[in-house]
């Protein structure tokens, strides 16, 4: 699994800390999603979908081991 | 009652069960009383009574202290901590499983071979579950710290 969270993150200039804090988790579980060491659940992905006002598909693409 | 309504009963009090866990300031009471049972067991060591019944308490509360630690939750208890903890679960059950087969066994050899034979070279139940919740607090502070 693939993300551009870092950029969603960047369109929005929100720091780690800030999404995580809007989403309720640690900035570390940010850090993770972002490096690709983590994958969400559905839950946290709709909640970074409300966030960035954006579908899930457009920041989180399956790769090819997947 | 009928059987769809008694699964259903028994899945939803298996989920709730294996969701417990304590509050944060119960991680400092549980390190505190296991520190203090650790140099209360050392203590026993320096001085000549040692009260078998004395023994088995302090070793069952150190227990204790172990599992309050592993079951309080974290500060910023989030998805990926309830992952890596049950990561860290599942490693401490299969190395504890792995240590309780082969320990006796080097025991065994180490007894027998290299040493004089003796028979007191049995392992107890506090040795493997001592072992398998430090495995466990030593895998989710790992993972932890490299998240």
């Amino acid at each position: 699994m693939q993300n551009t969270i870092k950029v969603e993150r960047a369109i929005l200039s929100l720091t780690q800390d800030d999404l995580a804090k809007k989403i309720g988790v640690s900035r570390q579980t940010i850090n993770s999603i972002e490096a690709n060491r983590y994958v969400p659940s559905t839950v946290l992905a709709l909640k970074l979908s409300k966030v960035f006002n954006k579908p899930v598909n457009d920041f989180f693409k399956l790769s090819d081991n997947d | 009652m009928n059987t769809k309504k008694i699964i259903e009963c028994e899945r939803t009090k298996i989920e709730k069960w294996s969701q417990f866990q304590l509050s944060n300031r119960w991680k400092t009471i549980g390190t505190v009383l296991c520190l203090v049972t650790f140099l209360t067991m050392i203590g026993l060591k320096f001085t000549e009574a040692e009260p078998l019944w004395l023994k088995d308490i302090l070793r069952k509360v150190l227990l204790v202290g172990l599992l309050i630690i592993i079951l309080s939750k974290e500060k910023m208890e989030d998805e990926m901590i309830v992952s890596l903890r049950a990561k860290s679960f599942t490693l401490a059950f299969i190395i504890g499983v792995l240590y309780a087969l082969i320990q006796p066994v080097v025991d065994y050899v180490i007894h027998n071979f290299l040493y004089e034979a003796s028979e007191n070279n049995g392992f107890s139940y506090f040795q493997v579950l001592s072992f398998m919740l430090l495995i466990q607090m030593m895998f989710f502070e790992v993972l932890k710290r490299n998240r």
